[in-house]
């Protein structure tokens, strides 16, 4: 089994679609920073202002901002999973392991390992712009107060399990561009949708990203209201309650396919 | 026990029939081509033989197990599908070094198996720039891997220059007369295994054609040469002086056994007939093969 964890690894790290995803996911996560750091004690026409650059509430929102990142954990699940049919290696996979579930269980435990790591460098990315940035504002470096551990670990938490959606939604279209344009839809539209908006929230609050949420404990009033989420071990549960399901859906649509 | 045995396989795509009750066996230190024209259901034969297929009824073994309960089965069936099976982005050597992880091999096998099949210097190579020879070499180095005592190899001549179909042919002949291997190899192009094969095993839309060895199957009507020639009567004795045994058929052709066709033409020409047709006649497998592919 740890063979087949370390070759779906291997597969994905002798390729070049990682760290181009790596590289746009710190880019997306730097121009959040860059926004909250620009606007930060900025007021404009009225709307409430983000809070200064030394307080302990801006530090915990830009930390937080690393949370954007989790659609690259997905789409790297989606290309682990359709990158084999697309290219047909899927057969000499399943030629060297036939035991099919096998070969599942490996990817979905390689996926969760590949999005602890993206969310590892996308909190030591957070870690190398906010903390300079708070100190030369005049502020004080606080892990506790700023809510480093929770945030942190729910980070890498959805990161991981937004990588095993990936490579649940890769098995069910198993058509590369579906997938990908499907991971991006669902989590930066209809997700956003359902979550920012108050009277969607009771939906919102029990999808992935509602639930990813939840974990992060961001607490801002973003305009709309403070949303509604679930307690934070709630949405832990909900989120391992959907990586649940999507294991049994990969391996359920894989194990007897005919592969031709 | 054969080391592939399969028993009244029978698989349906919808309302098509890819194949309709295949029986056949391949025992160990042969090589047995499987032919048949394209869309006879040689693929899916050998899909079903490796488990990527399930079989609507019927049973595919290899040494006398299902290969999806093969606990190493690298180790025992080497298998070449398709020329296309990789990951562009990926180098040969990469490609070969996750098929050993997956299975347990020592990576070192990677190396070995690509200096075996000649690719040595592209192995770090990415498989986006390969010919399809060379995709088709890779292939068949990932069959090697674990070195196995079955092979099942699907069309592996296809992309192949002739100095390549050359060295298939030894290679194959290698690894089941030297090393004691069972060789499955399929072609719709007879020529391409005719000088490998042991045995043949012939498929059309299906359903099992003719099964023999080689010798069987082109002996039965012994290689003979058709000449035409307004003095037949002439040439007949001639011919069966120089040593060949003539069947006279219709008026004025001659079916000759025992002498190839220059030999003829040079009897002719000792005796200073003019001929009119000197055709050698093709085998019985050739026969058949051809009658089932032009019949579609
Ligand atoms: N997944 C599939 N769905 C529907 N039909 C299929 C499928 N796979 C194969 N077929 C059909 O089954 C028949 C047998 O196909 P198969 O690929 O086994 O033939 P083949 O002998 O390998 O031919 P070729 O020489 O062209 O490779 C063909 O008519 C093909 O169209
Ligand atoms: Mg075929």
């Amino acid at each position: 089994m740890i063979g087949l964890v370390k070759a779906e690894l291997q597969k994905l790290f002798t390729t070049r679609l990682w760290w181009i995803m790596l590289l746009v996911m710190l880019v997306l996560v730097g121009v959040n920073l860059g926004l909250f750091i620009g606007f930060a004690g900025v007021s404009q026409n009225g709307a409430p202002a983000l809070p200064e650059r030394d307080t302990v509430e801006w530090a915990r929102m830009a930390w937080s901002a690393g949370a954007d990142g989790n659609v690259f954990a997905m789409i790297l699940g989606v290309v682990m999973m359709t990158a084999e049919y697309r290219y047909q290696t899927i057969t000499g996979t399943f030629l060297t392991t036939p035991r099919r579930g096998r070969v599942i269980v490996a990817k979905l435990v390689g996926g969760l390992l590949v999005g602890l790591l993206f969310g590892l460098g996308a909190l030591v990315f957070e870690a190398v712009v906010v903390i300079p940035t708070v100190l030369i504002s005049g502020g004080e470096f606080s892990p506790a107060a700023w809510h480093i551990p929770q945030t942190g670990l729910g980070i890498i938490a959805t990161f991981a399990l937004y990588a095993l959606f990936g490579i649940g939604l890769g098995t069910l279209v198993r058509n590369q561009v579906a997938g990908i344009v499907g991971a991006v839809v669902w989590s930066y539209v209809i997700e956003r949708i359902l979550v920012a908006i108050p009277a969607l929230q009771p939906v919102g609050r029990w999808l992935p990203g509602g639930a990813a949420q939840s974990l992060l404990s961001i607490d801002v009033d973003t305009g709309l209201g403070r949303p509604e989420l679930l307690p934070a071990w709630g949405g832990a549960l909900v989120l391992a309650g959907y990586a649940v399901i999507f294991a049994l859906v990969a391996s359920a649509t894989t194990v007897r396919r005919d592969i031709t | 026990m054969s080391a592939i045995e399969i028993h009244n396989l029978a698989k349906t795509f919808g309302a098509l029939k890819a194949v309709d009750g295949v029986s056949f066996t391949v025992e160990a230190g042969s090589v047995t081509g499987y032919l048949g024209p394209n869309g006879a259901g040689k693929t899916t034969t050998l899909r079903c033989l490796l488990g990527l297929v399930t079989p609507d009824s019927g049973e595919a073994l290899v040494g006398g197990r299902r290969y999806t309960t093969l606990p190493q089965p690298v180790t025992e069936v080497g298998a070449v599908l398709e020329a296309t099976s990789f990951h562009p982005g990926r180098t040969a050597r990469n490609h070969l070094r996750i098929l050993c992880t997956a299975a347990g091999l020592p990576v070192q096998r990677a190396d070995e198996a690509l200096e075996q099949v000649g690719l040595a210097e592209a192995a770090d190579k990415r498989v986006l720039g390969f010919s399809l020879g060379m995709r088709q070499r890779l292939a068949l180095a990932s069959a090697l891997l674990g070195r196995p005592k079955v092979y099942i190899l699907d069309e592996p001549a296809n992309g192949l220059d002739p100095a390549g179909i050359e060295w298939l042919r030894g290679f194959l002949r290698h690894l089941a007369h030297d090393q004691g291997a069972a060789v499955l190899v399929s072609s719709h192009v007879l020529p391409e295994v005719e000088q490998t094969v042991d045995n043949v095993v012939i498929i059309a839309k299906g359903r099992l054609v003719r099964q023999g060895t080689l010798a069987e199957l082109t002996t039965n009507g012994e290689p003979a040469v058709r000449v035409r020639a307004a003095k037949a009567a002439e040439l007949a004795p001639a011919l069966e002086a120089a040593g060949a045994r003539v069947e006279p058929a219709e008026d004025g052709l001659l079916r000759v056994h025992g002498l190839d066709s220059g030999a003829v033409g040079q009897v002719a020409l000792d005796q200073r007939v003019a001929l009119s047709e000197l055709t050698p006649e093709r085998s019985d497998l050739q026969k058949i093969f051809l009658e089932l592919t032009e019949g579609r």
